[in-house]
């Protein structure tokens, strides 16, 4: 984890719901359950690189009363808008116009930066013709010879004119063409006599024109032939079991009857004709052509490397087929959604913005940052005097700022752990931690004051006018042999609370003790080390589990479900009164890096 | 450094001393060439001591800097540098780690020619350099861009209407042939608008016309300070 130290992480638990209740039986999943719950948490198995998430990215929801990570919500999308007009598009539009913009926005296809339409006009007023172009790396249309007549509806003029000006046939011009070249291939057909040889082929027919259809046209000749045959597919009766209806959802039926061979079907089956492929240019057929191979590799040679298209570039063209750089088109502008998260098990909205565009706001904004303790760490450095009495905070030496990546092996280190709570009741809460780290480094931890409470976190006013709390005279923590004495807090405030946790980091190397010396610090006997730390093994991470216990409101269940479902022992209170309530979850802490010696 | 210019205040009769609060550690460079029609707004610095010449029409922003310490530096009619700007030889401090020792062993070996080009910057004509941009190249041609934030290199020769994109470094002694255009991190191409479209050069030089008379009206000139 290459982060700036230290930082905190919140194990969120939804990787056990997917695998174990998928595989297991009801009673497997129970033990197994029981057997996670014991088992310490481990920052270095490679799960949970899955579900460690810094406070920030973590959702709360109320009616589980769980924390939800990324991976454990549900997203819809609200509304979908285009990122340069901030035009909103309706859902059905964009089911049947596509995900990009329909208007005027544009990105360059070489540096996709968004394009301005400029005026080519140089009498000085923004007359036609207008070119799009990019402010950034200067492409712009003139590259590949398109000028537009005006200024609005660019989409619609790009779709009618092809580089170099060329003009596009519209829709239906092309379904006025396809069937004026169907009706002459019939009359070809019937006209030739099957059994005499015919000197001439459709393609040196001087008829037809040689151009190539482009790949536009391909796709709408394909398109209109598969349309076609699946119309002279369709039974008059769409309920009949015999026929074949591929465009309702009855192809398993179909396969059925395909491979089913009874007699008394065999007549019906007659009737209809084997839905078959495409079979020519005109239906949507594209037959390879090493003509256009060859010549793209001399014009490459003519016009050099720098004329062909970066992967890149190549990747984000619509048409996959272009390879040089005067064949590219502007891409429209693709378009962004609004989305709301959902809670997966319950479907409890976790979060929703608003649906106007323009507004970052949110209308519901359910965050783990209010409803769960944050839990921050830093180092203690100890330079009080005993005899002196400094009843402030560390004294504010500028020597050195706290050195996070040389930890020292060995060496009992402080560090300050400090617990703030969002919630509007003061909560107790318990620490618990492993004696050693798992891995490879063990070190030790302990906390000095595993159990405290935590102030609720009210107006500042209320608390100044009711404050019972008295100010911590620090050095009564320090006796006299210069320890902090274990199951007192170091300092309080408002809503927080910070208690001292004790680390002896472990030794990266197993270190070679004489026989006599018992050291129970630091797992430096480990034998058969392999050599080397992996990376990141001298990072010191301690998994600490949090409980946190607190009264609440019972909340009026608006869906008449009179249990409310807590993380442990949750009493009901009688009719509106308090209801004990209580939150557990597993964090990793990261403090430093362990220094080698 | 040149001098701050004194505030205006009114004289204090208990001032005894007539001399300037703050005098200019440096002297003034002792060939600037300037056409009468230059704007050099306020804050502007002209340091070094070869010459500087300065073209018709063009106009320095406040706190630009130009730099003749190792060679001179030669603006053409047009040429407008931006804020925090930096013209010459020696102005790209940490950009390369020896630059001010270099600089300094320059000056010691007396003249040094690079090629058939010799020392110094020149700037063609409607040559923009953006902020903080710097420009120690050789030679930049007529109506280029040196976006904001870029750095060409010493030696550099850049062609005509050229765009250097924002926070592009150049390499020393560089060659972009004319209407290359560098974008991103380390593309470049050309930009066939300019090429292929002279209206569209019209345009573009008409607006920069249209710029220097604006600049002319807002800013005021000092250029009194160096004639």
């Amino acid at each position: 984890m290459a982060q700036p130290f230290p930082y905190t992480y919140y194990a969120c638990d939804c990787f056990d719901s997917t695998t174990t209740t998928a595989s297991k039986r009801a009673s497997q999943v129970l033990a197994a359950a029981a057997e996670e719950d014991e088992r310490d948490f481990d920052p270095r198995s490679p799960r949970s690189n899955y579900s460690l998430f810094p406070l920030e990215h973590l959702l709360y929801c109320e009616d589980c009363q769980q924390i939800r990570c990324p991976r454990c919500v549900i997203e819809e999308t609200l509304n979908w808008y285009c990122p340069s007009c901030l035009f909103e598009v309706p859902s059905s539009v964009v089911k049947s116009d596509g995900n990009r913009c329909t208007r005027n926005c544009f990105n360059c296809p070489v540096c996709t930066a968004p394009m301005t339409t400029n005026s080519l006009d140089t009498s000085g007023d923004n007359g036609p013709p207008y070119i799009l172009a990019c402010p950034y790396c200067h492409w712009s249309t003139v590259e590949i010879g398109i000028e537009f007549e005006k200024s609005t509806g660019i989409s619609s003029q790009l779709a009618r004119v092809a580089n170099g000006g060329k003009h596009i046939p519209t829709q239906k011009e092309r379904d006025k063409e396809r069937e004026r070249k169907k009706e002459l291939e019939e009359r070809r057909r019937e006209g030739r006599a099957v059994m005499s040889p015919s000197e001439e082929s459709p393609t040196t027919d001087t008829e037809r024109e040689e151009v190539a259809p482009s790949h536009d046209e391909l796709f709408a000749n394909l398109g209109a032939f598969y349309k076609s045959q699946m119309e002279a597919q369709t039974p008059s009766n769409p309920f009949s079991s015999h026929d074949i209806n591929y465009s309702s959802p009855s192809a398993y039926s179909r396969i059925v009857n395909l491979y089913s061979s009874t007699t008394s079907k065999k007549n019906k089956r007659n009737k209809h004709t084997p839905f078959r492929e495409a079979g020519s240019a005109l239906e949507g057929l594209t037959i390879h052509d090493s003509a256009a191979d060859a010549a793209a590799i001399e014009r490459i040679k003519r016009e050099g490397w720098g004329s062909t298209l970066s992967p890149s570039t190549k990747h984000a063209q619509i048409n996959p087929n272009l390879r040089f750089d005067n064949e590219l088109r502007p891409l429209a502008t693709l378009l962004c959604t609004k989305r709301s998260k959902r809670c997966r098990s319950c479907r409890h909205i976790l979060s929703k913005p608003e649906t106007k565009v323009t507004s970052t706001r949110y209308k519901i904004k359910l965050l783990a940052l209010n409803h769960i303790p944050r839990l921050s760490i830093r180092a203690l450095p100890l330079n009080i005097n005993p005899a002196q009495q400094q009843p402030l905070a560390p004294p504010a030496r500028p020597e050195s700022a706290f050195n996070y990546n040389g930890l020292k092996s060995g060496i009992p280190t402080h560090f300050l752990l400090h617990l703030s709570n969002p919630l509007f009741d003061p909560i107790r809460v318990t620490l618990a931690t492993p004696s050693t780290t798992p891995g490879k480094v063990q070190s030790r931890i302990t906390i000095l004051c595993p159990q405290f409470d935590v102030g609720a976190n009210t107006d500042v006013w209320d608390d100044a006018l009711a404050s019972t709390l008295s100010p911590i005279n620090r050095t009564s923590l320090i006796n006299d042999a210069g320890q902090i004495e274990a199951g007192k807090i170091w300092d309080r405030g408002r809503n927080w609370t910070s208690v001292v946790v004790e680390v002896v980091p472990g030794f990266l190397k197993p270190v070679a003790f004489p026989v006599l010396a018992e050291d129970g610090k630091g797992g430096g006997e480990a034998e058969g080390d392999d050599g080397g730390l992996d990376e990141d093994e001298d990072v010191l991470e301690i998994p600490v589990f949090v409980r946190i216990e607190f009264e609440a409101d019972v909340v009026a269940e608006e869906r008449g479900l009179g249990v409310s479902v807590g993380g442990g022992d949750a009493k009901k209170g009688e009719g509106g009164a308090r209801e004990k309530r209580e939150v557990a979850f597993w964090t990793v802490v990261g403090a430093g890096r362990i220094a080698p010696l | 450094m040149s001098a701050q210019p004194t505030p205006s205040r009114p004289t204090d009769p208990r001032r005894t001393s007539h001399l300037q609060k703050r005098a200019s550690l440096l002297p003034k460079p002792s060939s600037i060439t300037l056409d009468p029609s230059v704007l050099i707004a306020q804050h502007a610095q002209l340091t070094g001591t070869h010459p500087i010449t300065i073209g018709p029409a063009s106009v320095l922003h406040p706190h630009s800097k130009i730099s003749s310490a190792s060679a001179p530096v030669v603006l053409g009619p047009g040429v407008i540098i931006y804020e925090r700007a930096k013209v010459g030889l020696g102005m790209g401090e940490g950009t390369e780690a020896e630059s001010r020792r270099s600089s300094m062993a320059e000056s010691r070996r007396g003249s040094r020619i690079e090629g058939a080009r010799g020392e110094g910057t020149v700037l063609g004509r409607n040559v923009v350099v953006e902020t903080n941009a710097v420009v120690e190249a050789a030679e930049v041609g007529e109506g280029s861009v040196v976006e904001v934030g870029a750095y060409l290199g010493r030696g550099c020769v850049v062609g005509r209407f050229c765009t250097i994109g924002a926070h592009c470094k150049v390499p020393d002694n560089t060659h972009l042939p004319d209407y290359t255009v560098l974008f991103g991190v380390a593309e470049r191409r050309v930009d066939r608008t300019l090429l292929l479209r002279p209206e569209v050069q019209e345009m573009r030089t008409a607006f920069h016309t249209k710029q220097l008379d604006a600049f002319r009206r807002l800013l005021p000139n000092n250029i009194a300070k160096w004639t």
